[in-house]
């Protein structure tokens, strides 16, 4: 099993969330989050007054999937993220020892 | 001593009946009919029980009683509602010799699959205030006799409880008063739950419970005896709120049958069920669960209404100092209006059939936040035949109703005119939202509801400390016009309860219909509509564009047009989102918000200079909308000439009908070296001038201005491509020379237009006034800060300063900028509190100022301020 962590743009969420939903990808977590990399921020006024914009509105999408599943997820999520530009965020994977559904104590990739 | 055949007789008995019961359920929906049997068949059982484990006690004066309590004393049982039973003895000693027996009778019951909540009293244990358990001291008020010493339980009936009640009366309300109070508090003092419970929400049956025990503990306190026929509920309750008790009984009756066990919550999937069952509403007809969900929260505000104003009554919560001062005010005052015990009341309940008293009251709680008195809100229902179905016949109905929509506490008066129909009766176009769900897990408040939650919202900024609160409480403030936008929030989901596809469409013709009654001008009315019309674009934005792309800012600074109008836009969002349930504005999402603004406005005010009239294109729509405005001896060619090359924002900053004056104002520029208009909206006033562009202008009507000793807080300098320049200045008149001495106006016109002829120096003018610095130690000091931006227009400057406000300023900064020679393409002058925001476009020489000049402009601009 296999842990998949996106961080998009958050304009190109609702595209991302169909195209996995069209995959059959209907399971995940999404947070609302901030941060930076190579785009860092920029300084904004507002009626005289600057400050400073250095970490980015992004939202960050997690789902664990089987394994056989994750390289048909990970080029959906490239192809419907992908702006071209500095910001479109990144992909992590990590691997995941035990799922757990809670309700009925189902275990591995049952529970998924 | 184990049940034998007998026993197994009952157990078959109340098996056999009890699934006739569920039967009669399924087929007729009647849940007060199904507590009932339910009652009647557990006291059948029990009965029969008693006699045998208690077969010597089961005689009269037996000294043991069985008793009903709670729910199962008002024979109100339902089907899996625990069974109250109070074993009553005369004496301890009667207690020590039944205890074993009371044991084996309730564990028969349980063996039958019955939840028994069994207690043991004696009777003077019974005549003693339990305040530990005001449980136990509420359930003996339904306490009902079922077999035994017929007279103990008389005794305890008829002699023991009405003492117990008048004596210790104060404290059993408040006991009530207090565990409702948690309980409402528990559940978010509100009815409005995606799953309630029917129980223990505010507006379930524990509410309605509530209700009937005030009445019973006023009737015993009064009477010192139960009523002769008491029933399950007294007859001073209203009718809506039985129908109301018997809509929630039959929903809980189905969710009871279907869990099989004692769950009172109204799931999902249960509110389809019923729904499809048209359960309590139409029976065997299928309806919209949303539409199901409609009624059921219409009934649990009746009852949750009665709940809160019995208990209100009974035990008001602790007035406040401003209550006890608004009780002294009132006793001295002649106001109409009078106020005890911190509720409003009318001194003549005749004057509410006149329509500005009864708004005149709601203005009052907006206010105040003071709460009607159930008496007032008894005789505005009965007052409501005679106001007019439409408000159509009210003068002054918006002068009412605004003054409502901006008060601290306007959607306690909302509310209250929603709950007494005063609301639909003035705007029947609201009634098609009301109470009327949109069943997602999204959304957590019927649409009526949620109107009123946006403006509590924008309300409940003052007094926020949180940093992104501020930002917004500060738009808030600043806003010309907030009444248009509360007015927009609570019409601006209308459209959801009405036929058409899109509620943006519904929402607007029903606004449509409501402006003329209001009696808005064109320019108010378009404010409102294009609030609504757009009320989904920020969040749009936000959430499906990148809003740090120029060109989605861009784009939606198109759609905006003016500061005013971004800012009425962005507080709309916030309301919005935030109204949709408690956690939909995340942090996250209100500094997007914030962000998106910021970048807005900051390219409104930076593309004025590129962003021109081109008469013969953009401009031909303005053109037929003004020209049938102007003199008719007035051509299109002139007022295209007049138009051509003023920024796009003058357009959309002015009404249609300020133009068509500035154009009548310009034709006059050709006998006229100068033309002025002034007028004052309240304690602002606002100067408009025309003339021709020339070096020193700006300086000099702000100079005469401050030497008026007024103080310019807004002011936008315009020029078109003709060379006539508009400016408009607002101001204030601090020494209120022009409000006490009207004449003085001709003359403050008279100076200006002199200074701009030369034919008066402004140096002459400006000796006489000796404040112009404003106090040595402002209350808030702000650093001046200068900004130049080279980027944002293709052939001038854009200057940013922003500065400690103080008279005069305005005309220190454009003697500057005037004595170095820079010209003065578009400026916008704008004051937030005690910061002066000021954006100039300027040129030198006709082309931008290079980082030399700008360097010097800037320690002049620093040494002179």
């Amino acid at each position: 099993m296999t842990k998949i962590e996106a961080i998009i743009q958050p304009s190109r969420f609702e595209s991302v969330k169909e195209a996995l939903l069209e995959i059959g990808i209907a399971g995940m977590t999404v947070l609302e989050v901030r941060g930076h990399g190579r785009q860092k921020g920029h300084t904004e006024t507002y009626r005289g007054r600057e400050y400073e914009v250095d970490l980015l509105p992004k939202i960050k999408i997690e789902m664990v999937l089987p394994d056989k599943l994750v390289d048909m997820t990970v080029q959906t999520i490239l192809k419907s993220a992908k702006t071209g530009k500095i910001g479109d965020g990144k992909i992590f994977l990590s691997k995941v020892d035990e799922a757990i559904r809670i309700r009925n104590d189902e275990r591995g990739e049952h529970a998924l | 001593m184990a049940l034998s055949t007998p026993g197994q007789v009952l157990r078959e008995t109340y098996s056999a009946e009890s699934a006739k019961i569920q039967q009669h359920f399924d087929s007729t929906g009647d849940g007060r009919g199904v507590t009932e049997q339910r009652a009647a068949l557990v006291d059948r059982i029990a009965v029969d029980l008693f006699c045998h484990f208690f077969p010597h006690e089961s005689k009269p004066a037996s000294k043991l009683s069985l008793v009903a309590l709670g729910g199962y004393g008002r024979r109100e049982l339902f089907p899996f509602s625990d069974v109250d039973l109070l074993f009553l003895c005369a004496d301890s000693s009667t207690e020590d010799r039944v205890k074993s027996a009371a044991r084996e009778f309730c564990q028969a019951l349980w063996d039958m699959r019955m939840r028994v909540s069994p207690s043991t009293r004696s009777l003077s244990e019974c005549t003693k205030f339990h305040s530990q358990n005001p449980e136990f001291n509420i359930s003996l008020l339904d306490c009902r006799f079922l077999s035994g010493d017929e007279r103990l339980s008389a005794e305890l009936h008829d002699h023991v409880l009405p003492t117990v009640v008048f004596r210790n009366r104060a404290a059993l309300r408040e006991n009530l008063a207090e565990l409702t109070r948690q309980r409402h508090a528990k559940y978010g003092e509100t009815v409005f739950h995606l799953e309630p419970n029917l129980k223990n929400s505010p507006g379930g049956l524990r509410d309605f419970h509530t209700a009937c025990w005030l009445e019973r503990i006023s009737e015993l306190a009064g009477e010192k005896q139960f009523p002769p026929n008491p029933g399950r509920t007294s007859p001073k309750l209203n009718a809506e709120a039985e129908r109301a008790f018997d809509f929630l009984a039959a929903a809980r009756c189905l969710v009871h049958f279907r869990q099989g066990r004692d769950d009172n919550a109204l799931t999902y999937e249960l509110q389809s069920v019923a729904a499809n069952l048209g359960l309590a509403v139409r029976p065997d007809t299928p309806m919209p669960p949303a539409d199901w969900m409609r009624c059921y929260f219409r009934h649990a505000r009746v009852i949750f209404m009665l709940a809160t104003q019995l208990l209100d009554d009974a035990v008001p919560e602790k007035s406040s100092l401003s209550d006890r001062l608004g009780e002294w005010k009132a006793r001295f005052s002649n106001s109409p209006f009078t106020v005890s015990g911190g509720r409003l009341s009318v001194r003549e309940p005749a004057s509410l059939k006149d329509a500005e008293q009864l708004l005149s009251l709601y203005e009052v709680v907006a206010r105040d936040g003071l709460r009607l008195s159930r008496e007032t809100e008894r005789e505005v229902e009965a007052a409501l035949p005679a106001l007019a179905n439409d408000g159509a016949a009210i003068p002054g109905l918006w002068a009412h109703f605004q003054q409502i929509l901006v008060a601290p506490h306007a959607t306690d008066a909302l509310r209250a005119m929603h709950a007494q129909g005063v609301l639909v009766r003035l705007f029947p176009e609201f009634a098609a939202i009301d109470s009327l769900v949109i069943r997602d897990f999204y959304h957590h408040y019927t649409v009526d509801a949620h109107s009123f939650i946006t403006i509590e919202n924008l309300q409940n900024l003052r007094g926020k400390t949180s940093e992104w609160e501020k930002k917004f409480a500060d738009l808030l403030s600043e806003l010309e016009q907030p009444e248009l936008l509360f007015l927009a929030l609570l019409f601006h989901d209308v459209g959801k309860g009405m036929a058409q596809d899109d509620h943006i469409e519904g929402s607007l013709q029903a606004v449509d219909e409501i402006f003329p009654r209001l009696g808005l001008d064109a320019t108010e009315s378009g404010t409102v509509r294009y609030l609504i019309a757009n009320h989904l674009e920020m969040s749009a934005n936000l959430l499906r564009r990148d809003i740090f792309d120029t060109q989605t800012i861009r784009n939606f600074a198109e759609k905006v047009g003016t500061p005013e109008r971004l800012k009425l836009l962005c507080l709309f969002t916030y309301a919005d989102i935030r109204a949709v349930n408690p956690e939909a504005l995340t942090p996250w999402k209100a500094e997007s918000l914030w962000q998106l603004y910021v970048s807005t406005e900051n390219y409104l005010n930076r593309s004025l200079d590129e962003e021109r009239v081109h008469a013969n294109r953009d401009g031909r729509e303005w053109v037929e909308r003004i020209i049938p405005l102007v003199s008719t001896d007035a051509n299109r060619h002139d007022l295209r000439e007049f138009l051509e090359g003023l920024p796009r924002r003058y357009l959309l900053a002015h009404s249609p009908q300020e133009v068509a004056r500035h154009f009548e104002m310009s034709r006059r520029l050709e006998t006229s070296a100068v033309e002025l208009h002034l007028e004052s909206h309240g304690h602002i006033y606002e100067l408009t001038v025309l003339t021709a562009d020339r070096p020193q202008l700006f300086a000099g009507i702000s100079g005469t201005i401050a030497a008026w000793g007024m103080n310019i807080w807004k002011a936008e300098a315009f020029a078109n491509s003709g060379g006539v320049i508009v400016d408009t200045f607002h101001f204030t008149d601090p020494y209120r020379t022009l409000e006490l001495n009207p004449t003085e106006m001709d003359r403050f016109k008279g100076s200006i237009t002199d200074v701009l002829c030369g034919t008066v120096s402004l140096e002459s003018l400006m000796r006489g006034r000796k404040n112009l610095r404003g106090p040595a130690l402002p209350k808030v000091p702000v650093s001046t800060q200068i900004r130049f931006d080279d980027f944002c227009s293709a052939h001038s400057t854009l200057m940013e300063i922003a500065t400690q406000d103080h008279p005069g300023l305005l005309y220190q900064i454009t003697s500057v900028l005037a004595q170095y020679g820079c010209n003065l393409e578009v400026a916008l002058i704008d004051t937030e509190g005690q910061r002066a925001i000021d954006v100039f476009y300027l040129t030198l020489d006709g082309a931008k100022l290079g980082a030399n000049h700008q360097r010097k402009l800037r320690d002049l601009l620093l040494a002179q301020l």
